[in-house]
């Protein structure tokens, strides 16, 4: 399919939908693990996923798309101490290490994610109703 | 004798290509609205009036651009020239320069130019078709 035609365009956002609702599964899966402490006092708890994006060419769609382009851990952010002596994760002086998750971030990248995802999806409303409009010339 | 030979239905079908490129490049940058270093694009303006003012002359030889690097000659259509938009309202700290609204307006307007166009279109055939003893 040609990249500059109505349904490239369609492929693009549809695409971008895609890295979006790949992003949302991220945030679902730092959201759920954000008691996921550590079980052992040497062990690591759960760490907070972070996901990128990149624009790369598709050779079977001949037109750039958006792709996923790598989730790893967030690494800049240390784990936090709880003092919870019960713990089985708890180290010599109580304290257990919690997953790096700010649910206060996780909501406002959700909410990103959300906006990305309507958007892409208007564009493709807007090119079909683009595309319906040239069929109807036939009429 | 084709449609495309008047010079009015190849000035809009010149133009309909170009917004449906455009519809594209507006598309790309959305679906980019969250990746890093990338920055909108945007296809750069074309003045399609010139293949009108050619209308009274339309019997002269002309010479066919093959490459996108040719001049086109009077009466034919430029080519849009896809580049980056080197104006944005601000760049976000992961070197992404692309802005929801600024977009959603650029795709609305395309949207709205290509309305107006299939609407002349369908105008203009209907014209052809009344000179034809048709009728609409």
């Amino acid at each position: 399919m040609a990249d500059d035609s109505i349904f490239g365009a369609m492929t693009t956002s549809a695409y971008g939908m895609r890295a979006q609702g790949e992003r949302t599964r991220v945030i679902a899966e730092n959201i759920a693990n954000a008691d996921t402490a550590a079980g052992t006092p040497n062990e690591e708890p759960y760490s907070r996923k972070v996901i990128t994006f990149k624009n790369e060419m598709d050779r079977q769609h001949g037109q750039r798309l958006v792709k996923v382009a790598d989730i790893s851990d967030d690494k800049k952010k240390d784990f936090p101490l709880k003092y919870m002596p019960d713990h089985p994760g708890a180290n010599a002086e109580g304290y257990v290490k919690m997953p790096n998750v700010s649910m206060l971030i996780e909501m406002t990248d959700m909410r990103e994610a959300q906006r990305s995802y309507e958007a892409n999806l208007g564009m493709i409303e807007q090119s079909r109703s683009m595309a319906l409009r040239t069929i109807d010339m036939l009429r | 004798m084709t449609l495309q030979n008047i010079p009015l239905m190849k000035a809009m079908s010149a133009k309909m290509n170009y917004l449906e490129k455009r519809q594209a490049v507006i598309a790309q940058n959305i679906a980019n609205a969250d990746t890093p270093d990338y920055r909108a694009r945007d296809l750069s303006k074309v003045d399609f009036g010139s293949v009108l003012k050619d209308v009274v002359k339309t019997d002269r030889v002309r010479m066919t651009a093959t490459h996108a690097g040719h001049m086109p000659p009077p009466g034919q259509v430029e080519t849009a020239k896809e580049g980056k938009q080197k104006i944005t309202y601000e760049v976000a700290p992961a070197g992404n320069a692309v802005i929801m609204e600024e977009q959603m307006i650029k795709a609305t307007e395309t949207n709205m130019e290509y309305t107006l166009l299939t609407n002349l279109m369908r105008k203009q055939s209907g014209m052809i078709r009344t000179a034809l003893g048709r009728g609409q």
